[in-house]
């Protein structure tokens, strides 16, 4: 029932504790059941006088005693196992997505994943904390009452037996009975609850078109026809627990009838164990009951289960790396061999990609968006590997080379910078920079022209910058990537260019610093700018996921080639 | 409790059905009573080997109150339950009633998107005040004080014995643990929100995590942190457990004590023995109805919090009266020294701006994301309370909004489609329209493809970007309205049909004043003015040619636009 079987196991001890926790139960219940009884009997039958049972009192009191410890020790028991469960789910699931490449954690909605990580982990608590021990109990102590009532009074014992099976088949058959019925209505409860944020979130245009007013009947509306929807699937669900009740009193009251006539009419029974039934009937229904009531909260988990499940055993993507350390002296001849690459949901199948970029050259891939320039990025980077062929860096697979001296002497500049919260100091000396100095720090700040900012901010570089780098602007966020790029000093850049919106003096920024940090360093670049793309040593035209073109700008415009078709359409609409 | 006045005045609407639930609740309560102390008569008569017709009317008896006790539980969760979501179809319509006036001015001060699924959020753990908070303890009373009525007629200080265990399991336990609860769940929800905040981090800097190596740290502290959020949660859990524990005891211990007292008072011979196992199976099922006490303070606490936060997001404020405000003809739009910030950042969006858009004329605001266009529109649309906007020399303050929307054509950056048809979605424009105009008004955008009775699903997710861009300006082209605000209307849609838009768009807005504020700079040589801010502020102003010939701000955008190399744009 759990998919989470073989994932997550249950140290025995725990198990064995529950066990344990669970006769103890059953000895509780059986013994306060049969104490009282006792002493019932010896003051009305018998007519002992009060100080003769006190000490049954006193172990009737234990008795109590026992069961609540008990029903603490396996609420404490459940509470402890559910948070370790989640804990190390939690890990395992942060520990998968960390081993996994850049391209399938940005693939897909980050979204979802956030979500499994938060929520449907949550969702696995009342599963160890609620159903497991409950499970365990509500098989335990039954059987046990069951015994007790069997030494006692065969015959109720013998209806007890008889009547058990009813509750749970009850619950299956009814369950089954509705399934259908409750499903075709929770599509519809779905339907109606979303109405109030769907509304919620368009209130703005509703506003704007004077309709705010008229859309509270719809919320009305809706908000009562799911109340109607909801309560069609409830009252399916109290029909079954009425059904329930019904069997549970008809057994109860069958007992008493049977044991009060044959006291009465055949004597054949005494009021000891006849009263002891009457007590224990109730327990051993309730517990079946519960039982029952169990699974149903086990049901709640199983989806969350599964989608944790699925995550955790989908195929690992990571990307290798080995052993020998890269020389960092210069830039090494990067080298892409029968490269073959796809995505999961297959927009387009990469083959026999090749491209060789020497050190310090400048390289621009351009072509329309989805044609494959950013994932050239990422295979360059050694953010995804080749499903085929090879990246080579001066000449040795980059799978053989530790990932320490690949990375330190890299630099990625993308349109969206992770900044985290910490001082702007921080930001810019991250990672392996970290041991960098104040002033090289401040070098860095300068040129990548922070200075302005830095003067404008209440604590200069010390200045906290928000979760996500809030606060910040595009601009300045893409001159902090700058900045650490500065202070790296890499031996190759990628640089994915700005489409449109940065301001004039950001781009200019963005263009000198890269001609400086291009001195030193190759520069691979998915170029959206003219003046880039014209003075690369090499520009690479993709299209669906192929190199249809490559040159400088000089060559590809000699030609009739994609590139200058592009060029002349440029121009024509400029000029227009 | 304050919080929660709004909620228990809701209740009272109720009536009918809380009323219903209560007798049947009751009713339930005190058979079950009713059926546990008979078989405990019952075995105790037996034993006295009584006639068999008194036999035969306690076996009847039983029987009767066991399916009435079965049915009334039926009926109870019923109606319990029919209030419950009627009750929160009333929290949403009057929640949504006191948020509506707020809206947009409200989103200045909570930006996040997750605000309103967190509205959502609360008004629904809101609707568990009824069932889990306000209802449990008045069956409890009610069904605790029908039992010590009936138990006073054996023995008196039985029934006090009761009354005291009620007291104790049905208000002082659960106050104190409601009490303890409190910061439990405060400190629950911070950690949630740590670890929330790690997670996210985690997501949307793992490719400069990995580059820089800081992975393995990341993982490190986000284990950490999930550890305190499970270590919080299960000491949370842990509360529990001992609230429950605690509540089992103190019931037990009360039965355990009606049982010493009950046999003292036979031994005495004060109480008759045929009683004794009565009382006691009384007393063990009367405390059945204590059990949801132990979960009261849990949903005690989440409806008060739930009924803070949304009392701090429509705190007290009361909408001004307007002046009615009706536009003639084109208006004339100015602002003067307007500088504004946001409530709750330190840096202002826009500095001391001071522009005017004269009647039926078109302009274009133009500059780099971030420089304060969008910001400027929504001051002038009076999204935000700003001083210094006058339009037709009216103050803005004195402007009512909705006037003012109800006579403008407005399209924003994020336009909001509805679940429903996309003949849904273009009527909300004008209800008037007939399918023949909607029909002509997706043409003009180049939407003819789409029929009226297609499905939209929630926030237009089943249409892309452009779609949806068209799809908002075909709903401007269902009214004729003397002002025009768009906000990068066409940011999505691709050059060509841009400009048939844009061509129709302007041949419908001939006399009326129109503010366009642009992404792109090709095209704007037929406009009368351009506005172009930098930083939040207004840095030129000036037809194309003038601004062109300057050699400016302008221009030096100009020169960066024809520096992109756009593919995308040019071959589609």
């Amino acid at each position: 029932m759990n998919p989470l079987k073989g994932i997550i196991t249950i140290p025995r001890n725990i198990f064995i504790q529950l066990m344990l926790a669970a006769v103890l139960m059953g000895v509780a219940v059986i013994g306060q059941s049969y104490l009282i009884v006792i002493i019932v009997d010896r003051i009305f039958l018998q007519g002992n006088p009060f100080a003769a049972v006190i000490p049954l009192l006193g172990i009737l009191l234990g008795m109590l005693v026992l069961r609540v410890g008990v029903t603490y020790w396996n609420g404490r028991l459940g509470t402890s196992l559910a948070a370790r469960v989640k804990q190390d789910l939690r890990q395992a699931l942060v520990a998968k997505y960390t081993r996994n490449s850049v391209e399938s954690m940005l693939e897909g909605q980050s979204g979802q994943k956030v979500s499994i990580l938060m929520d449907s982990v949550d969702e696995m608590d009342s599963y160890y904390s609620q159903y497991l021990p409950k499970v365990i109990q509500t098989s335990i102590v039954p059987l046990m009452v069951l015994i007790a009532a069997f030494s006692y009074d065969w015959v109720t014992g013998l209806v007890m037996m008889i009547t058990a099976p009813f509750i749970p088949l009850f619950y299956i058959v009814i369950g089954i009975m509705t399934q259908k019925r409750a499903d075709t209505q929770l599509e519809k409860m779905n339907a109606f609850s979303g109405t109030f944020l769907d509304t919620l979130q368009g209130l703005t245009t509703l506003k704007l078109f004077g309709r705010a007013k008229a859309q509270q009947d719809v919320i009305e509306r809706s908000s009562l026809d799911f109340r109607d929807a909801t309560l069609t699937v409830l009252k399916l669900a109290f029909l079954s627990s009425l059904m329930l009740e019904f069997i549970s009193m008809l057994s109860m009251g069958m007992i008493a009838l049977e044991v009060s006539l044959r006291l009465i009419l055949f004597q054949s029974i005494t009021f000891v164990p006849a009263f002891l039934m009457l007590v224990l009937a109730p327990e051993y229904y309730l517990a079946l009951k519960e039982m029952g009531a169990a699974f149903h909260t086990g049901r709640g988990s199983v989806a969350a289960a599964k989608q944790i499940a699925a995550e955790l055993t989908e195929d690992d993507r990571s990307v290798a790396f080995g052993r020998t350390e890269l020389p960092a002296a210069r830039p090494p001849r990067i080298e892409l061999k029968d490269v073959a690459f796809s995505y999961r949901d297959a927009r387009f199948a990469m083959e026999q990609l090749n491209l060789t970029i020497e050190p310090y050259q400048k390289v621009a891939l351009i072509g329309r968006s989805g044609a494959g320039k950013s994932t050239v990025l990422q295979l360059l980077a050694g953010l995804a590997d080749p499903q085929d062929g090879q990246l080579l860096l001066d000449g040795q697979d980059r799978q053989t080379i530790t990932e320490s001296s690949w990375f330190s002497q890299l630099s990625y500049i993308s349109q969206h910078p992770y900044l985290y919260a910490g001082t702007l100091a921080d930001n810019i000396a991250i990672g392996e920079l970290r041991e960098a100095s104040r002033p090289a720090i401040e070098q860095a700040a300068s040129d990548a022209g922070l200075t302005e900012l830095i003067a404008q901010l209440p604590n200069g570089l010390d200045t906290v910058i928000g979760e996500g780098g809030r606060g910040l602007s595009g601009g300045e966020k893409q001159r902090v990537a700058l900045a650490r790029a500065f202070l790296k000093r890499p031996n190759v850049i990628l640089f994915d260019e700005p489409t449109t919106g940065l301001d004039v003096k950001t781009e200019r920024l963005l263009q000198e610093a890269m001609t400086v940090l291009g001195r030193e360093a190759t520069v691979i670049t998915v170029a959206h700018r003219l003046h880039t793309i014209e003075q690369s040593d090499q520009i690479v035209v993709l299209e669906a996921g192929r190199i249809v073109d490559r040159g400088t700008h000089e060559e590809l415009l000699g030609r009739e080639s994609e590139y200058a078709m592009m060029r002349a359409v440029q121009r024509g609409e400029e000029t227009r | 409790m304050k919080e929660l006045m709004g909620i228990f005045r809701l209740m009272l609407h109720q009536k009918r059905d809380i009323v219903l639930s209560i007798i049947f609740g009751v009713l339930a309560g005190i058979t079950a009573v009713g059926l546990f102390a008979a078989s405990g008569f019952l075995i105790s008569k037996a034993a006295l080997l009584p006639p068999i017709q008194t036999l035969a009317v306690l076996i009847a008896l039983q029987k009767i109150s066991s399916l009435t006790r079965a049915v009334s539980r039926y009926a109870e969760r019923y109606y319990s339950h029919r209030a419950t979501f009627t009750i929160l179809s009333d929290l949403r319509t009057t929640f949504y009633k006191r948020l509506e006036p707020l809206v947009p001015g409200i989103f200045a001060k909570y930006r996040s998107g997750d605000l309103l699924a967190r509205i959502v959020g609360d008004v629904e753990s809101l609707q568990n005040t009824f069932l889990r908070v306000v209802y449990p303890p008045i069956i409890l009373v009610l069904v605790f004080l029908c039992t010590i009525f009936f138990v006073s007629f054996f023995s008196l200080s039985v029934a006090l014995v009761l009354v005291f265990g009620l007291i104790l399991t049905g208000f002082i336990i659960p106050g104190w643990f409601a009490y303890r609860e409190q910061r439990f769940a405060r400190s629950v929800r911070a950690r949630r929100g740590e670890l929330s905040t790690e997670v996210t981090e985690l997501f949307q800097g793992y490719r400069d995590l990995k580059i820089y190596q800081q992975l393995g740290n990341k993982e490190a502290e986000l284990n950490a942190v999930a550890a305190r959020y499970v270590a919080e949660e299960k000491r949370n859990g842990l509360h529990a457990v001992s609230n429950l524990a605690l509540n089992t005891l103190a019931t037990l211990v009360i039965s355990w004590i009606v049982l010493g007292l009950g046999a003292y008072l036979v031994a005495d011979g004060q109480l008759d023995g045929v009683f004794l196992a009565l009382l006691v199976m009384t007393s063990l099922t009367v405390f059945e109805n204590a059990a949801p006490m132990a979960i009261l303070p849990g949903f005690f606490e989440d409806s008060r919090h739930a009924a803070r936060r949304l009392d701090d997001v429509v705190e007290a404020t009361t909408a001004p009266e307007y002046r009615p405000f009706e536009l003639a003809q084109a208006p004339e739009l100015s602002t003067e020294h307007v500088t504004f910030t946001f409530p709750g950042q330190d840096r202002p969006v826009l500095r001391d701006v001071s522009v005017t858009f004269p009647a039926g004329s078109k302009t274009a605001i133009v500059g780099a994301s971030g420089s304060g266009k969008s910001t400027l529109l929504q001051l002038l649309l009076r999204m935000y309370p700003a001083d210094g906007i006058r339009i037709e020399g009216t103050p803005g303050q004195e402007i009512n909004p909705e006037a003012l929307w109800k006579q403008s054509n407005v399209v924003l950056q994020q336009n909001h489609f509805f679940y429903g048809t996309i003949r849904d979605n273009l009527k909300l424009a004008s209800s008037e329209a007939t399918d023949e105009q909607m029909i002509e008004a997706l043409e003009h955008v180049g939407l003819s493809l789409l029929e009226l009775d297609d499905r939209v699903l929630e926030k237009g997710e089943n249409l892309s970007g452009g779609e949806k861009q068209r799809l908002a300006i075909a709903r401007i082209f269902l009214r004729q309205t003397p002002l025009y605000l768009l906000d990068e209307p066409t940011s999505s849609v691709d050059a060509l049909t841009e400009q048939t838009i844009l061509q129709h768009l302007f041949a419908r807005a001939a006399d009326a004043t129109l503010l366009l504020v642009s992404h792109r700079l090709a095209g704007l040589e037929t406009m009368d003015q351009i506005v172009v801010m930098e930083q939040g502020q207004v840095v030129e102003v000036g037809t194309y040619a003038d601004l062109m010939a300057k050699q400016g701000a302008f221009y030096a955008l100009k020169q960066v636009e024809q520096s992109v190399f756009t593919p995308d744009q040019l071959v589609r």
